[in-house]
């Protein structure tokens, strides 16, 4: 059944063309990501990875081209009905800067089912869940300023899977962390990727992050170089 | 969830924040100081007026103070101010015989206007011999005896027990002088006034115009009620006519004048201090929203729309903003009350004062309006401070905003 693919863009192109040269980051991409993967899109620097999960995570628009997400083309959507849209079907995992600073872990798990409007009950069962899959269950009451860079980027994950989102984008998640803190991230996701089946999609530079993805697709120059997996 | 948000922005730079608000409360403080002390003032101004020349109404011939003529003077006046006295609405009255004159002593000369009194009334009216700072009261044996002022002394070169003559027309129009005693030296705040009001019995005068007994030119009333000297007037107004009958405001329409202009310059002042504030608040809000864009780009893209991004940094201005204003609001009251009751001694500048009619002890006050005109200012202050640092805020593309190192 074709609803088994979360993520589904063909011809993709972009083109910026606010700088002075036009750089053309993507040159006719096609990916199909079904639900449960666990992708690395990687490449040499350049080669259009950020730009690539910016475009299927409804962040920036494409030049030409088609992104089907979770069965919906986002391209006609408008700035408000993408935020709405992000909010809903995809979970972000960024470098750095995930977290809002003034919140604690449970609250920064909360925010957006807050935004949701769920309920008392709902939230904080979901966050106890959430906080106790990500290994973080005792540190729920400190802010991130408290946290190890790799708790606080647990804690995003945490934060990403909370509304249940159809899959989750990490944009180079363990660019600021030492391996052992890339280690515990990456053992993290695979679990939950195999008990819970969370499709993740990730970008990395990291052999070692490499290693760990069951299906890598590398970028050279805009384009798709190879797509291998493996079980 | 966004106020509790925004609620803890503002503590993320501690320093930031209280420099703002704390210069919120010094400056709201200073606004209440500042509006209280000029209120005072004004407060001053027309209290004595209204206590040392026109007291809350008057009863005068209609046509006589166009040109202070003596013939136009109220009958049987006496009837009528002792049925006043009798009115429990009144707290004080008493009547006048007014001339225009010219008082000369052996060495200058002077255009006067003496008021023929009644010694108590006019004290308990008006507060006569409280002014007196040299001298004694009339002594009500002896005949011809006058009150003038320090400055008027000084210019005629006497004392007391000096010889001064008054010039003036009788009601017959015929030209006559009389000598008169000094007996009492006075001194107001009011320059113009000391140097044209002299005194004497009313009994003098009336008997050296040839007016008849009973006559007055001036029936003047305090009354015990100060708000309802408007109605109380119009009152008697109908009652006591042809007789005209004017409250204090009638009699000086400047006062009403001042306060309408001081009003005014409250609102000026008030709005000056609103637009400095502005600009600093707008400037530390900008501030944080630009330091934070990164977290700003990653709320919109996790999903929180740009409404509520735009009343996150809405409840951060607010909050920042009016912390400060009841603290200064607060300190601003208790300074007045304060003040008010201590009074401010202004007496170093009583020269200059005294050229306006203004006392030297002024007690600031503020009405509750005043403080309900600074607290809806500074709200829309600070609503209009929220505005461009939100939109700022909104105008953030989450993609650039992440990509910003
Ligand atoms: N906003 C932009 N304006 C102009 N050019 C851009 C912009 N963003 C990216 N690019 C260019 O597009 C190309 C692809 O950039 P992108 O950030 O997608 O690469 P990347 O694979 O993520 O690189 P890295 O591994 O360094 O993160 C690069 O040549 C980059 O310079
Ligand atoms: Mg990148």
């Amino acid at each position: 059944m074709e609803n088994n693919i979360v993520i589904k863009v063909s011809d993709l192109e972009k083109i910026y063309d606010e700088t002075a040269v036009p750089v053309h980051a993507l040159r006719g991409v096609d990916l199909e990501i079904r639900r449960g993967e666990f992708t690395a899109i990687v490449g040499p620097s350049g080669s259009g990875k950020t730009t690539l999960l910016n475009i299927i995570g409804g962040l920036d628009r494409p030049t030409a081209g088609k992104v089907e997400v979770d069965g919906n083309d986002i391209a006609n959507l408008s700035d408000n009905q993408l935020i709405d849209f992000r909010k809903k079907h995809i979970g972000f995992v960024f470098q750095s800067y995930n977290l809002i600073p003034v919140l604690t872990a449970k609250e920064n798990v909360e925010f957006v089912m807050l935004l949701q409007k769920r309920s008392k009950a709902e939230r904080d069962s979901r966050t106890r869940e959430l906080m106790e899959a990500v290994g973080l269950a005792d540190r729920m009451q400190n802010r991130p300023s408290e946290l190890s860079g790799g708790q606080q980027q647990r804690v995003a994950v945490a934060r990403a899977l909370a509304p249940k989102p159809a899959f989750i984008l990490a944009d180079e998640p363990t660019a600021n962390l030492d391996s052992k803190s890339t280690a515990n991230l990456l053992d993290m996701m695979a679990r939950l990727n195999k008990e819970e089946n969370i499709t993740f999609v990730f970008s990395t530079h990291d052999q070692r992050v490499i290693d760990r993805a069951r299906r890598v697709v590398t970028l050279e120059d805009g384009k798709v170089l190879s797509d291998h997996s493996r079980e | 969830m966004l106020p509790i948000v925004a609620w803890r922005n503002i503590w993320r730079s501690r320093t930031r924040s209280l420099v703002v608000i704390g210069s919120i409360v010094i400056g709201v403080w200073a606004l209440v100081f500042l509006l209280g002390f000029f209120r005072g003032q004004v407060n001053n101004y027309i209290n004595n007026i209204i206590e040392n020349e026109t007291s809350h109404i008057q009863f005068h011939d209609s046509l006589f103070t166009e040109d202070y003529d003596v013939r136009l003077f109220i009958a049987q006046s006496e009837n009528i101010l002792s049925e006043l006295q009798e009115r429990p609405e009144i707290g004080s009255a008493t009547s006048r015989v007014i001339v225009n004159g010219m008082l000369s002593s052996s060495n200058a000369a002077q255009g006067v206007m003496v008021k023929g009194v009644h010694p108590d009334q006019e004290q308990m009216t008006t507060g006569l011999y409280d002014k007196i700072i040299e001298g004694t009261p009339f002594d009500s044996t002896r005949r011809n005896q006058i009150i003038i002022s320090q400055r008027i002394a000084e210019k005629l070169k006497v004392k007391i027990r000096s010889k001064v003559v008054v010039t003036f027309q009788n009601t017959d129009g015929d030209i006559s002088a009389a000598a008169f005693r000094v007996v009492g030296i006075y001194k107001t705040h009011n320059r113009m006034n000391d140097e044209l009001y002299v005194f004497t019995h009313i009994d003098d005068m009336r008997r050296l115009t040839l007016l008849p007994d009973d006559a007055a030119h001036e029936i003047a009333l305090v009354v015990n009620e100060f708000d309802s000297t408007d109605v109380f007037a119009s009152r008697l107004s109908a009652e006591y006519a042809p007789i005209l009958v004017q409250t204090y405001k009638q009699i000086s329409p400047d006062l009403e004048l001042f306060n309408s202009q001081i009003r005014v310059n409250m609102i000026i002042m008030t709005t000056i201090f609103m637009l400095a504030l502005i600009f600093g608040i707008i400037n530390t809000m900008l501030m944080a929203v630009l330091e934070r864009m990164k977290e700003l780009g990653m709320l919109m893209a996790i999903g929180m729309n740009k409404l509520r991004v735009f009343f996150m940094v809405v409840y951060e201005t607010l909050f920042v903003s009016l912390l400060g204003a009841p603290i200064g609001m607060g300190l601003g009251y208790l300074t007045l009350k304060y003040l008010h009751y201590r009074g401010i001694d202004l007496s170093a500048w009583s020269r200059a004062l005294e050229e306006f009619g203004m006392a030297d002890l002024v007690r600031p006050v503020l009405d509750s309006e005043s403080y309900v005109m600074i607290a809806t200012a500074i709200v829309i202050t600070a609503v209009l401070a929220s505005i461009y640092p939100a939109l700022r805020a909104i105008r953030l593309k989450p993609v650039e905003a992440l990509r910003k190192i």
